[in-house]
């Protein structure tokens, strides 16, 4: 199975995720370990001066596990080129994941307000992995002005609907120069790895490993199906037809018996 | 001399003895690795945190990282 690369920087793993929803930090670990990823999402907030939080990035930092910030809680270009500035100081990384979704019933993301914060980003050295929808034409806009890769979604974050923008998803691989992960909606194994034979780069799943009964084993799951997906694509997969074509060869045998 | 601030950490006010940002989260007691701090909107890089004087009624932000998707 071949690497992948973003911004110089080699994955063995397809499998990115998120440290979200979690009942503990152990729970945590565990689920990515079992996962294999080697990329994983963290949020920013103010901090609570009251209260301690939970330490994740200690274990995360042990495992080798590299960091991604989101700019999830921003709501214009503005306040996401600020989180990114306060993610680079906090986890001491120029990569981020870019999302901006003001909407918080739907949380679409603000395809205008994510295209001038890439294109920002990317001017302040930042290596810019934006959250979009699945809109070719934006996509396309976002590799042009210097974002090293795309996230399209698959359907509404949390929603486990999986690929429901599969045919934009499609016109998005076929076009794309830069890595094309999908991201939010995937909601199942299969989608996963619908989503690598498709030849999808990498997927993120966040909700449907960490809301599982069992996330280590749902993520050892995934961690199957993505490897499965890729390998299936890498090996070539066959033309979808209308008619059968045998896989038996057609021999004269049984007209032998009259 | 009694140099005593009143500033506003994550809108909260507070009053402290000292005069840099390293000082204020030496006396906040809190983790520094994985924060961010902001005063006035502006990014502080860490390597400034000790040469950073704060000053009355200056709004200062303190970010950390939590988990996430």
């Amino acid at each position: 199975m071949s690497p992948l690369m973003i911004a110089g920087h080699e994955f063995q793993s397809r499998l990115f995720t998120g440290t979200g929803k979690y009942a503990s930090a152990d729970a945590m670990m565990a689920s990515i370990s079992a996962s294999g990823s080697e990329l994983v999402t963290l949020s920013l907030r103010r901090m609570d001066l009251k209260h301690q939080s939970d330490n994740i990035l200690q274990p995360l930092q042990q495992h080798g596990i590299k960091l991604l910030p989101n700019t999830s809680g921003a709501r214009t270009a503005k306040e996401a080129i600020f989180a990114a500035q306060l993610a680079r100081e906090a986890l001491q990384t120029n990569w981020v994941k870019l999302e901006i979704h003001p909407d918080p019933r739907y949380l679409m993301p603000d395809a205008i307000e994510t295209l001038a914060a890439a294109e920002a980003l990317v001017k302040q050295g930042f290596v810019v992995m934006p959250y979009v929808h699945a809109d070719p034409v934006l996509c396309k806009r976002l590799e042009e002005v210097g974002c090293q890769c795309v996230m399209p979604l698959g359907s509404p974050i949390g929603s486990n609907m999986g690929l429901a923008s599969k045919p934009f998803l499609e016109i998005i691989i076929e076009q794309s120069q830069v890595p094309v992960i999908i991201d939010a909606g995937i909601g199942a194994p299969s989608d996963a790895a619908l989503a690598l034979e498709m030849g999808a780069d990498a997927v993120l799943v966040n909700t449907a490993m960490a809301v599982a009964q069992n996330p280590a084993q749902m993520s050892l799951a995934f961690k199957m199906a993505v490897e499965s997906g890729r390998l299936a694509y890498e090996s070539g997969l066959g033309e979808k037809r209308q008619q059968a074509v045998a896989s038996s060869p057609f021999t004269d045998f049984i007209g032998s018996l009259s | 001399m009694n140099n005593e601030i009143t500033l506003y950490v994550n809108d909260h006010p507070l009053s402290l003895v000292g005069t840099t940002l390293a000082d204020l989260l030496e006396q906040l007691d809190k983790p520094t690795q994985g924060i961010a701090v902001a005063i006035d909107h502006e990014v502080v890089p860490k390597s400034r945190w000790a040469t950073t004087l704060l000053a009355d009624n200056m709004n200062v932000f303190i970010f950390e990282s939590i988990a996430g998707g």
